[in-house]
């Protein structure tokens, strides 16, 4: 169908601007990074990669680096478990409330995350918990949650409780129902969920300016801090590595959940 | 089929049993008794209670009040996973991240037995359920057919004294429905377990089962063989609900000659029966639609059960011939079987419906 085809060339040229509209300025940072100038300028006069062993020499980025790190494995465990949990409570737990339980879980994601800062900074310091890294998981973990809560949810839409029914009276008791049955069922959403909540905790800027300290400055605080005060090649050579990094772990998201669709069966040993 | 191992079926008591979900009362209590090794169906409307009823046997829904003895124990405490009975659920339910015969090795690992001991009562039943060599296979690579086959294996390897089936055909095709029907009562056969068979196709339960349960608003209308529940229907839910039936309300009895009865129907119909009516307010006379038998001469009938009405339209199906006569503003079903050389009747000609006496049936309307 010649009309067909033409709609549809038509669809992925607007498909692709809007994608170039939005992606292109992103990409602006690589090149920047590689500039020989002391200031940002577009495009650079001139190459080097000096913007990249100024950030290595630096030990501020490293050490902001392992403290994102020290915080987004953590806050994906956590988001991970208690995730899990609220999406098996509310799609398996015939809970007359299992609607509003739901919109309590997901709140977080939709608020303004400087609201929940400003809730949770006179908390933590009561708890003598501000700039601690347990703080900040705990604040990572609540906005990080409902990614996960969102993905296991959609696992668990895809199949029936029949499923589980059946293991029961197959003889399995509630843990062996969720080892053999559940959870292989569900892992890939858990797996996407928590590299989800990994990113989250990783990008997060609002909560970690509030809640950690300078032993747990995390790397946008870092680049914040630095942006106020210089604006050198540098942050565009950490924009770029973050960057580079971001689109790794949204590439094992697609790559997990593709996986999670072809359902193979799965041999044991 | 195959050989294979027959044990004794468990005999189910249910007492009062009873559930209500806040004010909505999904099953009424309710008495029901189940003998060992009896294929044994429960119908009804979606809604009827069928379902609870089966979900608080197999543990899933707790019941509000009763008890129900397997083998005299009663398992109302029990959780679903020590109650050891088998279940197949109308999609099937097999577990798609595993192969078939993981499948059916799933309640023998769970039961601990050793590997060798699986392995072969995998097999066996594998070739019980005719898939022998479909082990390695992924359910999804199987047809609706096979996969049912699979889950009657998985619900049956562990040799549990009760098997329960819920819809288990619903989700298949007109034809292999009817050849899994057969298959269902050869397995039933050679496994003996006492099987408990909830579906809403009154044919399918006639065919296959040895006592049915009517449901409706969450209580039993009637119990029995299948062509008890026929003949003898407990009430006009009963009649309509198992077959066709020519229901008829009745105004009023006229009253009795020797074993004769006459009643008058809202109509205006006269009608004749045998059975002595049960004293209720509200009857209904309900003629089967194969007891009726059409002629268009006025003398040749000795029947004491004579309407004339005139052809409204004649369908062939396979087999038979259902005729529909209408009578003032309604129609009567007239069922016979096709027979060569014999035309049946044209729309709009005029006939006469007879039948004798005693296939008049006066039951309770409710």
């Amino acid at each position: 169908m010649a009309g067909g085809g033409i709609l549809r060339i038509m669809l992925v040229g607007f498909a692709a601007l809007v994608l170039g509209y939005l992606i292109l300025p992103t990409f602006i940072v690589v090149p920047l990074s590689f500039s020989n100038q002391n200031y940002l300028s577009f495009p650079p006069p001139g190459w080097s990669t000096r913007w990249y062993e100024a950030m290595a020499g630096d030990l501020a980025w490293p050490q902001a680096a392992v403290n994102s790190f020290l915080i987004g494995v953590p806050t994906a465990l956590l988001s991970v478990v208690l995730g899990t949990l609220a999406a098996l409570a509310v799609k398996r737990g015939r809970l007359g409330w299992a609607a509003a339980a739901s919109a309590v879980v997901v709140a977080p994601m939709l608020l303004p995350h400087v609201i929940m800062a400003i809730g949770l900074y006179p908390v933590m310091l009561d708890l003598g918990m501000l700039r601690g890294f347990l703080s900040v998981v705990v604040a990572h973990t609540v906005v990080a949650m409902p990614l996960v809560f969102i993905t296991v949810c959609a696992s668990l839409g895809s199949y029936g409780e029949a499923l589980e029914l059946a293991a029961m009276t197959c003889g399995a008791g509630p843990w062996a129902t969720f080892r053999h049955v559940t959870f292989p069922m569900i892992r890939t959403g858990m797996l996407v969920g928590g590299v989800l909540a990994f990113a989250t905790s990783f990008d997060e800027l609002m909560l970690s300016l509030f809640l950690t300290g300078p032993g747990t400055r995390t790397l946008p605080r870092l680049i914040w801090e630095q942006l106020n005060m210089f604006l050198t090649p540098t942050i565009a050579a950490v924009a770029t590595l973050i960057f580079a990094f971001s689109l790794l772990l949204l590439g094992a998201a697609a790559a997990l959940q593709a996986r999670g669709r072809a359902q193979p069966v799965l041999r044991h040993g | 089929m195959a050989e294979y191992s027959k044990q004794r079926g468990a005999g189910v008591v249910i007492e009062a049993l009873a559930k209500r979900y806040g004010e909505v009362e999904a099953l009424a209590p309710t008495d029901l008794t189940v003998q060992s090794g009896e294929f044994f169906s429960l119908i009804g409307p979606s809604g009827s209670g069928k379902s609870t009823l089966l979900g608080c046997i197999a543990g899933f829904v707790p019941p509000s009040a009763g008890r129900i003895l397997v083998n005299g124990a009663d398992i109302v405490a029990v959780p679903p996973y020590r109650r050891n009975i088998g279940m197949v659920f109308q999609n099937y339910s097999l577990f798609p991240h595993m192969s078939v015969a993981e499948n059916i090795a799933f309640p023998l690992r769970m039961r601990k037995l050793p590997p060798g001991e699986i392995a072969g009562r995998v097999e066996r039943i594998l070739s019980v359920v005719r898939l022998p060599g479909m082990g390695d296979r992924a359910p999804s690579q199987l047809s609706g057919g096979q996969q049912q086959r699979v889950a009657l294996a998985r619900a049956a390897v562990y040799d549990p004294p009760l098997l329960l089936m819920d819809e288990p055909l619903g989700a298949l095709d007109k034809n292999l429905r009817e050849e899994m029907q057969y298959e269902i009562k050869q397995f039933h056969r050679a496994i003996g377990a006492t099987v408990l068979y909830v579906t809403h196709d009154q044919e399918e339960a006639a065919t296959m089962s040895d006592r049915i349960a009517i449901l409706n608003h969450g209580r039993i209308e009637q119990a029995g063989e299948p062509r008890a529940l026929y003949e003898q229907p407990r009430n006009a839910f009963v009649a309509s609900f198992l077959g066709d039936a020519n229901l008829f309300e009745v105004r009023r009895v006229d009253g009795a000659i020797a074993d004769r009865i006459a009643v008058e129907t809202s109509d205006g119909l006269r009608l004749v029966a045998t059975h002595a009516p049960v004293t209720v307010a509200r009857l209904v006379a309900c003629i089967r639609p194969e007891a009726i038998r059409l002629g268009n001469d006025p003398e040749r009938t000795g029947e004491t059960n004579v309407i004339d009405g005139v052809v409204a339209d004649v369908v062939h199906a396979a087999g038979s011939v259902r005729t529909r006569v209408s009578v003032g503003d309604r129609l009567v079903t007239v069922r016979a079987a096709t027979q060569r050389n014999v035309t049946g009747w044209r729309v709009g000609e005029a006939v006469r419906m007879a039948w004798h006496p005693r296939d008049t049936l006066l039951i309770p309307k409710e």
